[in-house]
C-alpha cells in the first residue's frame, strides 16, 4: 500500500510536472481568440503610430528651433551689416573747413574720434581721403590747399592710431563741388574732406 | 703838318664822341624819320592807322592800263577783313574807318605817290596800309601791301606775297602784321605764339592750344578727368601739365614731336603747377615729405631738391627767359603771396605786400615784371609789380574774376582767365592794362593760359 502510494505519489508528481509544463507551453503557443488579437494589433498600431507622431513633432521641434536658430543668426547678421552698413555711413560723414584754412575744427574732433574706431573694428576697410576747396581762392593753391585739408584729417586719423597703410590722400582743389552755387552756404559745403571707402 | 696831326689827333678824339653822340641819338634820330612805339615805356601812344581799300594794280594782266577801278579778286575783301582783325589785337594801334577821311579814299593805288597825304594828316592819321592785287595773265595772284608814314609819305614797310590762294590769306595777315608790329615796336612773336589753356567740356578737362587771335584752336590732351595747369617748353615742342587721377595726381609731358603723353607719380601723391625752366628740367610742388614744397624735377623725373620750402603751401612756380629768377606763391607768412627766389644765390624775396590772397605769378621773360592775380573785396583782379622800381599797378577791373595771368613771349601782352561775361574765357591785355580782348576758343569753359613763343610748325 505504501509502495502504492509512493508510486502514485511519483506518478502524481511526474504529471504534476508534466502537466505544468504542458500549461505552460499551451500559453504560449495556445492560439489566442480573434477578439484578443485584434486588441492587441489595435494596440500595436496605437503604439507605432504615437512613435510616429512623437518622431514627427521631434523633427517638427528640430525643424522648428533650427528655423528659430536660422531666424536669430539671420537676424544677428542683418544687425551686423546693418551696424556695417551704419558704420561705412558714419565713415562716410564729411569735415568741413574755414576759409583759406586746413585746421581741422573743435566740432569736427569726435566725427574722426568716431572714425578712427570704426576704422579699428573693421580692419577690411581701406579709406581715400580726398581734400576739396570752394571756387573762390585760384586753382593752384585751392590743389595745394585741398591736399592741406586732406592731410590734417590724415594725421588726425593716424595719431588716433589707424594704421597710415590703409588710408591714402589726394586734393581735388576746387573742382567737383557738392553744391555748384555761388554764396557761402555752397561754398561752406565745398570746403571739406570727402571720404572714399573700398572694402 | 703838326696843325694837321693834331687835327687828325682831334677828329680821332672827336669821332668816336660823335659816334657815341649818334648812337644815343639813333633812338631819337630813328623816332624823327619813322614812327616808332615803345611799348615798354611808362605809358605808350596810340598810333592812327587807316586800312584803304583794296587796288587791283596795272600790272601782269593789266599791264599798262590807266584805269583807276580795276575788278578786284573776290578774296580781297576778306583779306581786308583779316588784316583788320589782326591789327585789332595790336592795342597800340587805333584804325581810323576810312569815313573819317574828308573826301573819301584818298588813293588811286597803292604806291606812296597815288596816295594824297593830305586829307590823311588832317585826319591824323599816322600810318596808311594799302593792299595792291597784281593778277598774273595766268591767274596767279600776287599780294602786295605797303605801310606807309604820312608824315613823311614814304613806305616803312613793303611786303610782296607770291602765288597767292585764298587759304593762305589769314597767314599773310599774320606774318604782315607780325612784321610790322617788329618794325614799330622792335618786338614780334604775337602773331606765331600758341597759348595753351584748359577747355572744359562736358565733366572733363582737357588741354588745347590756339593762337592770340584764334586760329588753329587744337585738342593737346584726351586723358579724360581733370588735365589742368598746362605750361611750355622754352622752345614751345613741349607741354606740361597736371592729371588729377582718382587717388593721385599725376605729371604729363606732352611732346609735339610724337604727339604721345607721359604720365608719371609721385610719392605723397600730388603735383601741382608743373613748369619748365629754361635747360628742360621742371619744377612742380611736391608733397614728398608731407609739405607741399617746390621742387625741381629732372628730364627722368627725378625729383632733385627743394626749391622752395617752408612749413606752408609753396606753389605756381615761374621761371624768367634766363631760369634765373623764380617767382611762386607762398603761405610762410600766412596769407598767400608772391615771392621771388634767385636761382643762383637762394635768396628769397618777398614780392607783394598787399592784400591777403596773391596768387598766379608770372614773370616777363626779361625779368622786370611781375603780373599776379590779388583778391580785391569785388573778386580777384590782374596787377603787375614793376621789380626795378617796386610800384604796382591793377590791370583788370572785372567783374567777376581775373586770374591765371601769363606773360607772352615779348612780355608786353598778359594772357588772363577771367569770368566777366558769366563763364570763364580767355582774354588779352597788356603790361599797360589795355581793354581786354577775348580770344575765340570755342565752345566751354577755358581757363589757365600758358603763352609759348613762336615755333615752326
Amino acid at each position: 500500500m505504501r509502495a502504492r502510494a509512493i508510486i502514485l505519489g511519483v506518478v502524481f508528481m511526474l504529471i504534476a510536472g508534466l502537466g505544468t509544463g504542458c500549461a505552460k507551453k499551451q500559453v504560449e503557443s495556445s492560439p489566442a481568440s480573434p477578439a484578443v488579437e485584434k486588441r492587441m494589433a489595435d494596440q500595436q498600431n496605437k503604439e507605432q503610430l504615437r512613435k510616429e507622431e512623437q518622431a514627427r513633432l521631434e523633427r517638427e521641434r528640430v525643424l522648428q528651433e533650427q528655423a528659430l536658430e536660422d531666424e536669430r543668426k539671420a537676424a544677428e547678421s542683418a544687425a551686423a551689416k546693418k551696424e556695417f552698413d551704419t558704420a561705412i555711413v558714419e565713415l562716410g560723414n564729411m569735415v568741413h573747413f574755414d576759409f583759406d584754412s586746413f585746421e581741422i575744427k573743435q566740432e569736427y574732433r569726435p566725427l574722426l574720434q568716431q572714425k578712427a574706431e570704426i576704422l579699428k573694428k573693421y580692419d577690411n576697410v581701406t579709406m581715400v581721403i580726398e581734400g576739396y576747396c570752394d571756387e573762390r581762392g585760384t586753382e593752384e593753391y585751392n590743389l595745394a590747399l585741398g591736399e592741406r585739408r586732406a592731410r590734417a584729417a590724415y594725421e588726425f586719423l593716424i595719431l588716433l592710431g589707424v594704421a597710415p597703410e590703409r588710408l591714402s590722400i589726394v586734393s581735388f582743389g576746387e573742382e567737383e563741388p557738392l553744391d555748384p552755387g555761388h554764396n557761402e552756404t555752397a561754398w561752406a559745403k565745398n570746403r571739406r574732406a570727402q571720404f572714399r571707402l573700398t572694402y | 703838318m703838326k696843325k694837321n696831326m693834331s687835327n687828325i689827333k682831334k677828329s680821332a678824339l672827336v669821332l668816336p664822341a660823335v659816334m657815341l653822340l649818334m648812337l644815343l641819338a639813333a633812338g631819337n634820330l630813328f623816332a624823327a624819320d619813322t614812327l616808332t612805339v615803345d611799348i615798354y615805356g611808362p605809358g605808350q601812344r596810340k598810333v592812327n592807322i587807316i586800312l584803304l581799300p583794296p587796288k587791283t594794280v596795272p600790272e601782269g594782266k593789266y599791264a599798262g592800263s590807266t584805269e583807276t577801278d580795276l575788278p578786284l579778286p573776290a578774296e580781297a575783301g576778306s583779306f581786308n577783313k583779316d588784316l583788320e582783325k589782326d591789327l585789332g589785337f595790336l592795342p597800340f594801334l587805333n584804325i581810323v574807318p576810312i569815313t573819317d577821311i574828308l573826301g573819301g579814299d584818298p588813293s588811286r593805288g597803292v604806291r606812296p605817290g597815288d596816295i594824297e597825304i593830305k586829307p590823311l594828316r588832317l585826319s591824323k592819321v599816322d600810318l596808311a596800309l594799302t593792299t595792291g592785287w597784281e593778277i598774273r595773265p595766268n591767274g596767279e595772284k600776287n599780294l602786295l601791301i605797303r605801310c606807309i608814314g604820312t608824315f613823311n609819305g614814304r613806305t616803312i614797310l613793303g611786303k610782296k606775297y607770291s602765288m597767292v590762294t585764298e587759304e593762305m590769306l589769314p597767314r599773310i595777315a599774320d606774318r604782315f602784321c607780325s612784321h610790322l608790329m617788329r618794325v614799330l615796336t622792335g618786338r614780334d612773336g604775337f602773331f606765331e605764339s600758341s597759348i595753351a589753356f584748359v577747355r572744359k567740356t562736358g565733366k572733363n578737362k582737357e588741354i588745347y592750344t590756339v593762337s592770340p587771335q584764334g586760329r588753329n584752336l587744337r585738342q593737346i590732351s584726351s586723358l579724360g578727368g581733370i588735365n589742368l595747369s598746362p605750361n611750355w617748353s622754352p622752345d614751345g615742342n613741349r607741354l606740361v601739365f597736371t592729371r588729377l587721377g582718382s587717388r593721385q595726381h599725376l605729371l604729363c609731358v606732352w611732346d609735339r614731336a610724337t604727339g604721345k603723353i607721359d604720365q608719371k607719380s609721385f610719392p605723397g601723391n600730388t603735383v601741382i603747377g608743373p613748369d619748365f625752366l629754361p635747360d628742360g628740367d621742371m619744377a612742380a610742388t611736391l608733397t614728398m615729405n608731407g609739405n607741399s614744397d617746390i621742387f625741381l624735377i629732372n628730364g627722368n623725373y627725378k625729383p632733385k631738391k627743394a626749391l622752395a620750402k617752408s612749413w606752408a603751401i609753396e606753389v605756381s612756380p615761374d621761371f624768367d627767359r634766363t631760369g634765373q629768377k623764380m617767382v611762386f606763391t607762398s603761405a610762410r607768412f600766412g596769407n598767400p603771396h608772391i615771392f621771388m627766389l634767385d636761382m643762383k644765390s637762394g635768396v628769397v624775396t618777398r614780392i607783394t605786400t598787399e592784400g591777403k590772397y596773391n596768387t598766379n605769378p608770372t614773370i616777363s621773360p626779361d625779368g622786370r615784371f611781375v603780373a599776379f592775380s590779388r583778391q580785391i573785396p569785388s573778386g580777384h583782379r590782374i596787377f603787375v609789380h614793376d621789380l626795378q622800381n617796386g610800384r604796382e599797378r591793377q590791370l583788370t577791373f572785372g567783374p567777376g574774376n581775373d586770374e591765371d595771368p601769363a606773360f607772352g613771349p615779348d612780355g608786353y601782352f598778359i594772357a588772363f582767365s577771367s569770368s566777366r561775361s558769366g563763364k570763364y574765357k580767355i582774354y588779352l591785355t597788356t603790361r599797360h592794362g589795355d581793354p581786354a580782348m577775348q580770344v575765340p576758343t570755342g565752345n566751354g569753359v577755358a581757363k589757365a593760359p600758358a603763352w609759348g613763343k613762336a615755333h615752326k610748325s
